[in-house]
């Protein structure tokens, strides 16, 4: 049996690695996620995060390091409560909605009755009701990828695991699926996902978490992270544009834009827009907090050695 | 354990609920008609065109013989009505000899225009006691797979030549075929004593029942064990390619997925069993053959059917969990239909002399136990009980290494992607912890 989580932990992992032949693919990671959270899983391809998961669920099992599940270490037994929805998934095309689903559901060790009453309200939730007795060939994609969440919330779980759960979804379906997250996630289940959206990592998480080659680059809540890397990013409008930056001292452009430019200091702001003053009449000052996309591409841009895939 | 029977299940109803369930319940008594209809169809094609042939005969006294016989067949075939197939008439032609090897060629080339399509020269000393030496019978023609002519002409030139060197003998050719009637053979079973002490007569057995039985339930399992096996490396295939596979890992492990789809291809097997045997029960028991099989002869049949099942299903679920194309299963499958393949290349063999050496040691091949330990048990007296224990074990033993190692490759093999697994690696996923 399932224990509550410790300590309000979901899910903990300490010191895990997964070797394939030479290649590393996930190194010496530790993370705790704490219960009721949304955590964020960004990274790069071929980066480690599929891999992880597999861990998480014990689908792959680590060569060292513990996983520690809703307060299960190192077994299965905490499988029945945890929602998957991989990133490469399929459903049988064969059998019908209901079907599919009410075998999900059991695999989850559900009892029947239960199963048909979840299955019936997530087909409503979902607006598919009336698709319960077709078969899932019939399907368009867009219907398929919603059937494909409703078997891995089907069984009610406590941990919820979705590796890029709005690939190829349209906007409507998309924001039909963020709200189903989002109201797991109020009802208690601890939200665990992938995704190379980083707008939509930034909006819907409580913390954010980041690997790169395998090893943990980033962990924490978005402000954390953005104190952590770049409250040096400095926005502004000055006259001359970018031939009025050159030859200045302690930046570095990120972005030209044309009529802004994007740059990173490393002396005080203060004594930058004294020398940029200097230079030109300077329209727009702004010390911003960098974006998630904007860690992500600095950690993991190609000239940084980063994304392998 | 309930996951298990879960999968089980599902398996079981997506099986029997497909089109492919049903055409494999008509299959057998599908194909079993059909190939009766083809020969009967077959049977009513043959030309019956008339066979003219010519004789050439060096006795001088033969001739006149073969064409009464000639005659007389005819006319028995023409009578017999639709009752037999139609066969052709046999028309003879006389040859008067000029020149022994000028004739050979004159009647070729009659052969080869058509005119004729066979012809026989009868050597000169073909009525000579102890055949003298020209007493050949050489029959000619271009067709050399139509055996009914020259067959027939043989047993009818034989039974003239016997008759007159009888005359010339002077003994009494009727007298002769009365004393020359041969002693029949009947075909029995063994004696035995009933229960009260008397002794039970042994019964008349025709070859064709000792043989159709034995024979009949090979090819049953056979056919039981292959209809529901090979589905297994289809249906984990498909599962791997449809990126079905992962989410079903991650709610069972993947030992208990390939038992349950084990278990659930038992049960499609055992559906069909039960339809067939049930069908072959009611024919054994209208015909009056069902004595015949011995009574443990069903139990033993479900036992072998079920190893035979998870053996082979076992190592059929490793293959499709290996491959990623349907390529690299088709490659991985040869060396294992070989295996399967095994008791059909030994079976009459066995048939014949099912106590022999080679018999007993080939059934205790564990691949090759269920369907030749099957076939032997349905041949009384039976082999020894040893010898079914030790096939027992074997076949048991070797059926959980399969399921033991299938399940190790079925756990690695079902997450690989884009490699063609090949004997070496899959025995490396065997070994890995």
């Amino acid at each position: 049996m399932i224990s509550t989580e410790q300590n309000g932990v979901a899910l903990r992992l300490s010191g895990v690695t997964k070797i394939y032949g030479s290649h590393t693919a996930v190194n010496d990671l530790s993370l705790e996620v704490p219960s009721g959270s949304i955590y964020g899983f960004i990274g790069p391809n071929g980066s480690g995060k599929t891999t992880t998961l597999r861990m998480i669920l014990r689908i792959v099992l680590p060569d060292r390091g513990t996983v520690e599940v809703l307060g299960v270490r190192d077994t299965r037994s905490a499988n029945d409560s945890i929602g998957y929805l991989p990133e490469e998934r399929g459903l049988y095309r064969k059998m019908t909605v209901s079907r599919v689903l009410a075998y999900h559901a059991a695999l989850k060790g559900m009892e029947s009755r239960s199963a048909r009453e979840s299955v019936a309200f997530w087909l409503h939730r979902m607006g598919l009701e009336k698709w319960a007795d077709h078969k899932v060939e019939a399907l368009s994609k867009g219907m398929a990828q919603k059937i494909q969440f409703i078997a891995a919330v089907v069984a009610k779980p406590k941990l919820l695991i979705l590796d890029e759960p709005f690939s190829g979804l349209d906007p409507v379906n998309l924001d039909v699926l963020r709200e189903a997250i989002l109201e797991m996630g109020r009802n208690g289940a601890t939200i665990l996902f992938s995704t190379h959206d980083m707008e939509m990592a930034e909006k819907m998480c409580d913390f954010i978490f980041m690997i790169h080659k395998g090893c943990k680059v980033l962990d924490g809540t978005l402000s954390t992270i953005q104190s952590q890397h770049g409250a040096d990013l400095v926005r502004l409008k000055i006259e001359g544009g970018a031939a009025a930056l050159q030859g200045l001292e302690g930046i570095q452009i990120v972005r030209d834009h044309g009529q802004l430019q994007e740059l990173r200091c490393s002396t005080d702001p203060q004594e930058l827009l004294r020398r940029l003053s200097a230079r030109g009449k300077v329209q727009l000052f702004e010390v911003a907090k960098p974006s998630l996309h904007d860690i992500f591409v600095n950690i993991a841009a190609p000239d940084k050695g980063g994304n392998d895939a | 354990m309930r996951k298990v029977w879960r999968v089980a299940w599902t398996e079981y109803q997506n099986s029997v609920r497909s089109k492919a369930f049903i055409i494999g319940v008509l299959a057998l008594p599908l194909m079993i008609g059909v190939s009766i209809g083809l020969q009967v169809i077959a049977k009513r094609q043959t030309d019956v065109s008339d066979r003219r042939f010519v004789v050439l005969d060096r006795t001088g006294v033969l001739y006149k013989r073969i064409e009464a016989r000639a005659k007389e067949r005819n006319s028995i075939f023409k009578q017999s009505g639709t009752n037999s197939a139609p066969r052709p008439d046999f028309i003879p032609e006389k040859f008067a000899e000029t020149d022994g090897v000028k004739a050979e060629m004159i009647l070729s080339e009659r052969v080869r225009k058509k005119e004729v399509s066979a012809f026989l020269i009868i050597g000169k000393d073909a009525l000579m006691p102890q055949n003298g030496p020209d007493a050949s019978l050489a029959y000619h023609t271009q067709a050399q797979t139509f055996n009914e002519l020259p067959d027939w002409l043989s047993q009818v030139v034989n039974e003239e030549v016997h008759r007159m060197r009888y005359e010339r003998a002077g003994i009494d050719p009727a007298l002769l075929q009365k004393l020359g009637q041969p002693v029949p053979v009947r075909r029995l079973g063994l004696a035995k004593m009933d229960t009260s002490g008397n002794v039970v007569e042994a019964r008349e057995e025709s070859r064709l029942t000792a043989m159709l039985i034995p024979m009949g339930s090979m090819f049953l399992l056979y056919m039981l064990i292959m209809s529901a096996a090979p589905a297994l490396l289809n249906t984990v295939l498909e599962e791997k390619m449809q990126k079905i596979s992962e989410v079903l890992i991650a709610s069972v492990a993947p030992f208990e997925l390939m038992l349950g789809k084990l278990l659930g291809c038992v049960m499609v097997s055992m559906t069909l069993g039960l339809l067939y045997l049930g069908s072959s029960i009611y024919m054994l028991s209208r015909h009056g053959m069902l004595d015949k099989v011995p009574a443990e002869f069903f139990a033993w049949f479900i036992l072998f059917q079920i190893l035979g099942l998870l053996m082979y299903g076992s190592v059929f679920s490793a293959i499709g969990a290996a491959c990623s194309e349907l390529k690299d299963a088709q490659n991985l499958m040869m060396p294992v239909m070989i295996m399967i393949m095994i008791p059909f290349f030994v079976w009459l063999p066995i048939a014949e002399s099912p106590q022999s050496p080679f018999a007993r040691w080939i059934s205790l091949f564990p691949p090759a136990t269920p369907m030749l330990m099957m076939m032997r048990i349905a041949i009384a007296p039976g082999p020894p009980a040893w010898e079914i224990a030790l096939g027992l074990a074997l076949t048991l033993a070797f059926t959980l290494g399969c399921v033991w190692a299938g399940g190790k490759i079925f756990r690695i093999g079902i997450l690989s992607q884009g490699q063609s697994p090949t004997i070496g690696r899959l025995a490396r996923w065997v070994f890995s912890k």
